[in-house]
């Protein structure tokens, strides 16, 4: 009883550490940035204004930020930021587990197609925008189609390599119990993949993430990229400081959501 | 299934399995083919339990899969029911030394995968999975997944999946080897059991453990040799073949050990050392 419950205890702490190591140092960071900004005169507030300068800005005007009938709330601006990049790596992680599949069906269809998708899978995201702009005009097809070619062809690429790493014998005893062709697939090789495939998303999460931002700080009117384009144009530091701070407290808090997805949905191990 | 009433007439007419002259050549390298089996004569009867034994590499896996339908004859032809086998089928069921679980799903789910797997609804096998899981002893472990199992509830798993549907024959390739000796003997009785209890089932079972191939068995079969034949083929029906300290049983194991030709098993070597005091 008494190891129990210093195991318990053990679990808890241990569990607990990083999320007090993390707060502690958030703060102390926090702490010597007011103190250098405290100063006014200090040249470093003026470029880096400490957030007890830059977060009330936040609660102006409504949580408006922008000029006339361009200026959108902040909440707006995450969500739609949010609903773009989500809505892209939707569409690529089910269509690239629908063309890996497609492509491993034939060894030829492998042996043609994928040195295509190697060749496009590393060009940057960011150097689609002007041919989305020119394609899509401004406009959320826009965003989301530089989400989509960001991830898309890596998933594909991996889609394929999971679909090979899957070991024989559970295939062959997919096929012993009376499995067809479409049953194998569907109850043993889709369920296999998804737990690499969706890692490789969380991973390219961050990809997509700049993609986006980028492409709303040169060529889309709305979103979190916006926020701090405006700033620059405004030379207001503070706006410019709350829209970075709010693009890293999202990124951070999606990726914890992908996180937690996987370990609800695709934990398992092949 | 069009076979499948003609099949049912021939059923007490035919062996379940029965190889005719079975030979299995591998190509790998181009030029130098190997002869992984040859002449290989053999029937399953209904309600049998053939044990297989044989060295590592010796063709006894292969002859399980050549018997499971996994791979095709070379040379001869493998009968099922009279008629030659057309690949795997459901009718034989297989169980792999390796874990072959789905991780994604539960025991439950696992052991039903074949109802599933067929297009079935739930509520039509969901009492069938029951039955089995009390039948094996996992009713408790039902929610649990393959990484919450251990070695030899995995097994358990793999065995009650495979006869929830009811196969004619079950082949098993080599189930317990990966097992501790403990737990392999917990096993060996469990699938005794099971063999028992299941009426007329019939069971195939490779290993390279001589006391396990005479303890299971009621047929035995050694292959081996170069290329790998039926080197002898013993009658251990007799109940003092199911009693591990027998005297009977013991000679033919030290027979069965010389003829193959292998040192008895690692883990149970090194166990008996242990055991002897000053060494």
């Amino acid at each position: 009883m008494v190891e129990g419950n210093s195991g318990w205890q053990r679990s808890i702490s241990q569990s607990l550490l990083p999320i007090v190591c993390g707060l502690v140092s958030l703060a102390v960071f926090w702490g010597i940035w007011e103190a250098i900004g405290a100063n006014p005169e200090n040249p470093i507030a003026q470029v880096l204004p400490p957030p007890s300068k830059f977060l009330p800005v936040l609660f102006e005007s409504d949580f408006k930020i922008g000029l006339g009938s361009q200026s959108a709330s902040i909440y707006q601006s995450v969500t739609v930021t949010l609903v773009r990049v989500i809505l892209g790596m939707t569409v690529a992680f089910v269509g690239s587990i629908i063309c890996g599949l497609l492509i491993s069906l034939s060894k030829w269809s492998e042996l043609f197609i994928l040195p295509i998708l190697g060749l496009v899978a590393p060009i940057a995201p960011i150097a689609w925008v002007p041919l989305a702009l020119v394609i899509f005009g401004v406009s959320n097809l826009t965003a989301v189609f530089i989400v989509f070619m960001g991830v898309f062809f890596t998933l594909t690429i991996a889609t394929v390599a999971e679909i090979k790493r899957i070991p024989e014998n559970l295939l062959v005893t997919a096929e012993n119990l009376g499995g067809g062709n479409f049953a194998r697939w569907k109850f043993v090789i889709i369920p296999a993949v998804l737990p690499g495939v969706f890692t490789l998303l969380r991973l390219n999460f961050i990809a997509a993430w700049m993609a986006v931002l980028a492409a709303e700080m040169t060529g889309l009117r709305d979103g979190l990229g916006t926020v701090v384009m405006t700033g620059r144009n405004l030379f207001n530091s503070n706006l410019i400081l709350l829209g970075i701070c709010i693009i890293g407290i999202t990124g951070f808090a999606v990726d914890r959501m992908l996180l937690v997805i996987q370990r609800k949905f695709f934990w398992w191990k092949i | 299934m069009s076979s499948h009433a003609s099949a049912l007439y021939e059923t007490h007419q035919h062996p379940i399995l029965a190889c005719q002259n079975v030979a299995k050549t591998f190509h790998i390298h181009q030029k130098t083919p190997f002869i992984a089996l040859d002449g290989i004569n053999l029937e399953v009867a209904r309600g049998d339990f053939v044990t297989i034994l044989g060295r590592s590499g010796g063709g006894k896996s292969t002859l399980l899969k050549l018997l499971g339908g996994f791979i095709p004859p070379t040379s001869g032809q493998v009968l099922f029911h009279g008629t030659p086998l057309q690949g795997i089928t459901p009718k034989i069921g297989m169980v792999f030394q390796e874990n072959t679980l789905y991780p994604w799903l539960t025991v439950e789910q696992n052991i039903g995968f074949g109802f599933k797997v067929r297009g079935k609804q739930k509520r039509q096998y969901a009492l069938r999975v029951r039955e089995v899981m009390e039948h094996v002893g996992l009713a408790q472990a039902r929610n649990l997944y393959p990484h919450q199992l251990s070695g030899g509830m995995k097994q358990r798993v793999s065995i009650a999946r495979s006869l929830a549907i009811q196969p004619d024959v079950l082949l098993l390739d080599e189930p317990f080897s990966a097992l501790d000796i403990q737990l392999r003997r917990r096993l060996q009785k469990f699938l005794l059991n099971i063999w028992q209890e299941t009426e007329e089932a019939t069971m195939v079972l490779v290993t390279h453990d001589v006391e396990e191939a005479i303890l299971l068995g009621q047929k035995l079969i050694v292959v081996g040799g170069q290329p790998g034949h039926i080197i002898e083929e013993v009658d251990i029906s007799a109940p003092a073949f199911n009693d591990r300290y027998d005297r009977q049983f013991l000679g033919l194991q030290q027979h069965l050990e010389g003829v193959v030709g292998e040192e008895p098993d690692g883990i149970e070597n090194s166990r008996d050392l242990a055991t002897i005091p000053g060494k």
